[in-house]
């Protein structure tokens, strides 16, 4: 069904519209059954396609390797820059080995196995480096949307390893893709480019973070909404920057965000919402973008050996890496296994596997075919099989409560102090004290009590009664004290 | 409020063996029990509350301090004790540093003024680096006291 155009374009907006608003409506329900909304974009992408109904015929690897890199971008400063250093911090060891060692490990037994299944070295090993990192969408998007709530060091260490792997899988596959070129090329000393190009990346993420935040401050766009795309503007450079210095372009980007998120920020809540939301679009492009440009035809005759890869990944490859990487800090069991299990793949081998076409390295579409197979088998089983896995190896916490009405200050000005909201629940100390008992530091104080649908004003003699939401600001130094008395914020 | 209105000084010890948080909760407890300060039939009741707590959140404040406190039915009067471990216990702490000092404090549901008086004391003495130090380093329940003691005689903070 070929329209002409602009009804061609209208229809497929139609589509991806209704679609869009069917996966934000009924995340929960979707969510529910375990089938990751982006595997309905990446339907969509093939109905699309030339050989769906579709008839959109994309087969440009270069303008999908440009956009893909620009929605990588985008997902990994999300990624940074809601962030907390502790929460990285917490974790650099095992996340930093996995998101190295991990990769490379990973890559290697893959390359391996399809090797031993008759795949040639060349196509092996680029396999091998395109699947090798897991994906920091769909992990951000399972352990942040508020629907699992992890330990936090299972859920950090998954977390911070989905967004530092995926540079250490590009550079794997682009060293891949220049030893077909040029097999002599091989060396020994080729391993040592790789900490130089992850040192480059790094030190330009840091210095992009700390003069991108130093910007943020200073300038005063006409408008709120220029905000974002100044920070937006901020994330390309980096990539762009790192990457021609021969350093790694997407983890520059992850520090610049980790960077900027951990400082003050003016309107920080209304930047991370809207690169939250940047990310899960950007997502769901990408599986539109495969979906396009994946062939049923040419699928099939890989259909065999990709799903073997993939199996082999997910219960032999992923959960090997991940014991032997992990093996030398002595975690519990059960979070290694946990997280052996969630080895979550997804937009980035869609990228990293057109480089190879681009490249035009022999065999290259057939590995392009077969990381079909890997992305959707490995989006599929994790996504589907988390809940009852983290109820089984008893890894969930209990859920942070909702705040019942938002209220912040967004101020062109850094502040000098926060607000956050509390749930009182009865085993705090505040709970049942009155307004005048609790001894608050000089420069906080109780600014609102949300009580059912009332808002009480606090005064000396109200009673902090449980179930009540009541919203503090006090200055950063006092934030553990004033946890102490009452509990754990609310999530934001 | 002073440390001496509610720490009870044959509860103090200076050489936690526990190696978990559970584990140092349960010895600070039995330490009261055996100071006579709780019932033995209160004490898993309570050191169920105390946990409870921790679920809304560590009350491991940073810098290697941590401090447990409940309110339960089962005693009459604010009361707490002092402990430290040597090795230092993982409390899921707020700044991820492990624990040394630990306050841990029971008082009546129907006195929450106390309760939040004895916090607001236990963080304002430890702001100051030099008893923190100080505490952390103590080798024996008597060092512990004659520096509770100096903080209560306002020799550490004004």
């Amino acid at each position: 069904m070929m329209a002409v155009e602009p009804q061609g374009t209208a229809l497929f907006l139609l589509i991806t519209g209704t679609l869009l608003a069917f996966s934000v409506l009924f995340s929960r329900q979707i969510d529910r059954l375990g089938v990751p909304i982006v595997l309905l974009f990446l339907v969509l992408g093939m109905l699309g396609g030339s050989e769906g109904i579709g008839g959109i015929a994309f087969d440009d690897y270069r303008a999908a390797v440009r956009i893909g890199t620009i929605y990588l971008v985008l997902i990994l400063f999300d990624g940074g820059l809601n962030t907390p250093w502790l929460a990285v911090r917490r974790v650099m060891l095992p996340a930093g080995i996995l998101a190295t060692f991990g990769v490379a490990l990973t890559a290697g037994l893959l390359a391996l196995f399809v090797r031993a299944l008759g795949l040639g070295w060349t196509e092996s090993l680029l396999l091998g480096a395109v699947v090798s990192s897991t994906d920091a969408a769909a992990v951000l998007a399972v352990l942040r949307g508020g629907r699992l709530h992890l330990q936090p060091r299972v859920g950090n260490t998954l977390e911070v390893e989905s967004c530092a792997n995926d540079p250490m899988a590009m550079i794997l596959t682009v060293l891949m893709i220049e030893v077909a070129k040029s097999p002599d090329a091989l060396r020994w000393t080729m391993a040592l480019g790789i900490p130089l190009q992850l040192a480059v990346g790094a030190a330009v993420g840091v210095l992009c973070g700390y003069l991108g935040s130093r910007i943020l401050r200073r300038v005063r766009p006409p408008t709120v909404g220029l905000y974002p795309a100044l920070t937006s503007a901020i994330a390309f450079l980096s990539f762009g920057v790192a990457t021609l210095l021969e350093g790694s372009g997407l983890l520059s980007v992850y520090v610049t965000a980790l960077v900027m998120g951990n400082s003050t920020l003016p309107y920080r809540s209304g930047l991370a919402r809207i690169h939250e939301s940047l990310a899960w679009l950007s997502q769901i492009a990408l599986f539109l973008m495969l979906g396009l440009l994946v062939f049923p035809s040419r699928l099939l005759p890989v259909a065999g050996m990709g799903l073997a890869a993939a199996l082999f990944l997910a219960f032999v490859a992923r959960p090997l890496a991940v014991v032997l990487c992990l093996l030398p800090l002595r975690l519990p069991p059960r979070e290694v296994g946990y997280i052996s299990w969630i080895g979550l793949r997804g937009a980035v081998p869609i990228i990293l596997g057109a480089f190879p076409v681009l490249a035009q390295v022999p065999g290259a579409e057939r590995v392009f075919n077969m990381v079909f197979f890997i992305v959707v088998f490995s989006t599929l089983l994790p996504g589907a099989t988390i809940r009852l896995v983290t109820r089984w190896l008893r890894l969930a916490v209990p859920e942070r409560p909702r705040p019942s009405a938002i209220l912040e200050v967004n101020s062109a000005h850094p502040l000098n102090a926060e607000i956050a909201s509390f749930l009182i629940e009865p085993a705090a100390a505040v709970c049942g004290a009155a307004m005048s008992e609790i001894q608050f530091p000089a420069e906080a104080a109780v600014a609102l009590i949300v009580r059912g649908k009332e808002l009480v004003a606090a005064r000396g003699h109200t009673v902090l009664a449980a179930g009540d939401h009541v919203y503090v600001f006090f200055r950063p130094v006092d934030r553990q004290y004033i946890e102490l008395l009452f509990g754990r914020p609310e999530a934001g | 409020m002073k440390f001496a209105d509610f720490i009870s000084r044959r509860a103090i010890r200076a050489e936690l063996v526990a190696e978990d948080k559970e584990g140092v909760i349960r010895e600070m407890i039995q330490a009261l029990l055996d100071a006579g300060k709780i019932e033995a039939s209160e004490f898993e009741s309570i050191v169920k509350a105390i946990l409870k707590r921790e679920e809304l959140g560590s009350t491991g404040i940073g810098r290697g301090v941590a401090v447990p406190h409940t309110k339960h039915p089962s005693v009459d009067r604010l009361m707490g004790t002092v402990a430290i471990s040597r090795e230092g216990v993982d409390f899921d702490s707020l700044d991820g540093e492990k624990v040394q000092l630990l306050f841990l404090l029971i008082s009546p549901p129907d006195r929450p003024g106390d309760h939040l008086r004895a916090l607001e004391n236990i963080s304002r003495q430890l702001r100051d680096d030099t008893f923190c130090k100080f505490l952390k380093k103590a080798k024996s329940a008597e060092e512990i006291e004659q520096l509770l003691d100096e903080a209560d005689n306002n020799q550490f903070v004004a």
